[in-house]
């Protein structure tokens, strides 16, 4: 079980590490630190949760629905209503004052605990989880290229779901159907419809598709609380000179930062391979943050995970490490285009997990 | 995160009823003695924001600065090219982009004199880092929690705030009316099509849970695998619609005594008095239903900044205490012949009547 297996791993990461506790805190966005703990993916509310160097996990919960939830998903765990959570763990971390208590992450801590950590001598450890989150077991790589096949399935849902005169939240709608009945808890989805004024991607807006309009989307399903990422652009009928133009230079990008990435690289070598394409196409500027935000981002528990994949990060990558590589930025001819595919680092290179084909689709217009 | 239908339209929530609602928080600043207030938001604990902006972020997070006078300020950790987005859906608001909100707004408390004691909503929970960088960048201010005023505000609803509810609440009625005893028998499916019909309806979020067999447990979960349905079972679905939160569960079942639980139920929610405790109501409803057992009770309402917190349970110490007038969702598990069966609907009381 994966959670055994995660579970096994953190607490001889702790005692690497003498501590005795591990406080982690979680919510539906930020929920990786607590399901790697736990193995509860939260939905509601937030939680707290106590792992004790024995591997005796207390997870403490505000929601009572969600009690219900962590009970049934989660039968080796201390299950608490905590009506008032931070109050009651307070109180509980005040009695444990002589542990060596580690906590992540720390910036996400409630205020009123975090104040007094010094008190509860908790220190901050959110370096020492997120190594752990970054570093993936097999059977968590197991799970992320279920992920990543599910990624390719439900894109093909939601092309087919395009059409002219739509409104783009009903292609997420039918996505989201799609995901519901084949294993998938949730999934991080946002979209961009229109020309050269989309400037990124978001929620849906209500904004109806029409022949011409480049559809983006970044879809990541989570499989077993882990996520895998694909991102693909379509066009609501033919595409255009300009549009095939634009989206044979994301290709190429694409295509050349996947292939930098092996173990022993940093994630600047990825990030750089990507830009430089656009820059040997005089299109550096769209590579800025005025543009973009990232050139691609790890996977795993958490849908936008660390390593960010930028010109200025240099943390080392490792072979096991899974990663999405997409160049997403806006091109001034067509607008913003996305094109990702999720990868796991292997010694001499990486694994494409999707496998949905690198084209510019086209639907009918 | 949030992936449905995110839009701000003028029809649904007028300008000028944003305007209305930060006026009554601003009264409560003033009564309380606070130069300005601040709330945190994420897709967790988005409510409050949404309240008085009409903004819900769909990912990430950000800190809403309300002055005395003037525009609101909103700096979010979210990055700058969907912040035109972010105008669109709140409108009462300037918008920063910044990776450190806390900063932000600290440096800008700090240069305006006249604010010495600044109110936050649910001040215990503000993140740490956040925290940090306020009490950083303006050290001579007096961080005060806020709760209490700002659930004074929100005790009161607007006619804007009703039609969204119940706009809410017709999504919630017509998903769960897609199930199909006869012909559904895998709760993953099930979930599937109910938050489909909720999404391709205009809904901003459905969680969908099912409890797949009533005649063994009654705790409802979260379900995207195959799973074979019981003769009786149960749906949840939490609804949103432009932010506006509620709840619908419903018993399915091929037995008449369900549908004698749900005649009861409609007729609870039409005799619930504000003013009396919820309790004692509640029993002398369940003596009137032949064979059933009232197992648990929970009332819940938007007051902070989850979109709904439970105010009073069965489980909960002081449930005794009495219901004022106000929104609710009332959830009711019976113990019925054969297993149990689970009820929520919304509950509006006013001037002591539903």
């Amino acid at each position: 079980m994966i959670g055994d297996d995660r579970r096994a791993r953190l607490i001889g990461a702790m005692a690497e590490a003498r501590l005795d506790m591990l406080l982690v805190y979680g919510n539906a966005w930020q929920c990786d630190y607590l399901r790697y703990a736990t193995d509860f993916g939260i939905i509601e509310g937030q939680a707290l949760a106590l792992v004790r160097n024995d591997g005796h996990i207390t997870l403490y919960l505000d929601s009572p629905l969600e009690v219900d939830r962590a009970e049934l998903d989660c039968p080796t765990a201390e299950v608490i209503h905590a009506t008032d959570l931070i109050a009651e763990v307070d109180a509980v971390l005040d009695r444990l004052r002589n542990y060596r208590i580690g906590a992540a992450p720390q910036r996400l801590l409630p205020r009123r605990i975090a104040a007094r950590a010094k008190v509860l001598n908790i220190s901050d450890q959110t370096t020492f989880v997120d190594r752990l989150l970054m570093d993936k077991m097999e059977s968590e790589v197991a799970a992320i290229r279920r992920a990543a096949t599910i990624a390719d399935e439900g894109y093909r849902v939601f092309m087919n779901a395009a059409r002219s005169g739509r409104p783009d939240y009903e292609l997420i709608a039918e996505s989201e159907a799609f995901f519901r009945a084949n294993g998938v808890d949730d999934n991080f989805q946002i979209i961009g419809v229109g020309g050269v004024e989309v400037r990124g991607m978001t929620p849906p807006s209500g904004k109806r598709l029409k022949r011409g309009d480049l559809v983006t989307t970044e879809l990541t399903p989570c499989v077993d609380g882990y996520y895998a990422q694909i991102c693909r652009t379509l066009v609501v009928g033919e595409p255009s000179a300009e549009q095939r133009s634009a989206h044979a230079l994301f290709r190429e990008s694409m295509e050349a930062g996947i292939a930098v990435v092996r173990d022993g690289i940093v994630a600047a070598d990825i990030a750089r391979a990507e830009n430089d394409v656009f820059r040997k196409h005089g299109l550096g500027e769209y590579t800025t943050n005025k543009y973009t935000r990232v050139r691609g981002h790890g996977m795993g528990l958490f849908a936008d995970s660390k390593p960010h994949l930028l010109e200025d990060v240099t943390t080392r990558i490792d072979a096991g490490m899974t990663l999405i590589v997409h160049p997403n930025t806006y091109h001034p001819a067509v607008g913003y285009l996305v094109l990702g595919d999720a990868v796991i680092v292997t010694r001499d290179g990486c694994e494409v997990l999707t496998k949905t084909p690198r084209e510019l689709f086209s639907v009918p217009g | 995160m949030r992936r449905g239908l995110m839009e701000w339209n003028p029809q649904e929530l007028p300008l000028e009823v944003l305007d209305a609602r930060i006026a009554r928080l601003r009264v409560r600043m003033k009564s309380a003695g606070l130069g300005a207030f601040i709330i945190y938001t994420n897709l967790v604990r988005p409510s409050a924001v949404t309240y008085l902006t009409g903004f819900t972020p769909y990912w990430s997070e950000g800190l809403l600065l309300v002055p005395m006078t003037g525009r609101l300020a909103f700096a979010t950790a979210l990055s700058n090219r969907v912040a035109d987005w972010i105008r669109s859906t709140n409108p009462v608001s300037d918008v920063i982009s910044t990776p450190r909100p806390g900063v932000l707004l600290g440096e800008r408390l700090a240069k305006d004199d006249s604010v010495k004691r600044v109110g936050i909503l649910e001040l215990d929970a503000l993140p740490a880092e956040l925290s940090d960088d306020l009490a950083a960048a303006a050290p001579t201010i007096r961080w005060l929690d806020g709760s209490a005023q700002f659930a004074m505000v929100r005790r009161d609803i607007d006619p804007a705030e009703q039609q969204i509810l119940m706009r809410s609440d017709a999504i919630a009625v017509a998903a769960l009316d897609q199930v199909n005893t006869a012909t559904t028998s895998d709760a993953g499916t099930l979930a599937g099509l109910i938050e489909r019909h909720a999404r391709l309806a205009g809904a901003e979020e459905a969680y969908i849970a099912v409890a797949p067999n009533l005649a063994a447990d009654r705790r409802l979960t979260r379900v995207s695998k195959p799973i074979q349905l019981a003769d009786r079972f149960a749906v949840r679905a939490s609804i949103a619609y432009k932010g506006a939160w509620l709840r619908r569960t419903r018993t399915f079942a091929r037995d008449h005594r369900v549908a004698r639980a749900d005649a009861w139920f409609e007729g609870v929610i039409r005799g619930i008095e504000a003013g009396k405790p919820i309790s004692g109501q509640l029993a002398a409803y369940v003596e009137a239903l032949s064979d059933a057992t009232l197992e648990f009770w929970m009332v819940e309402s938007c007051i902070g900044s989850y979109p709904l917190s439970v105010i009073a349970s069965s489980r909960m110490s002081g449930r005794d205490a009495p219901i004022e007038d106000g929104f609710f969702v009332l959830t009711i598990g019976l113990l019925l012949h054969g297993g149990h069966w689970i009820g929520t609907r919304p509950l509006t009381l006013n001037n002591r009547s539903s």
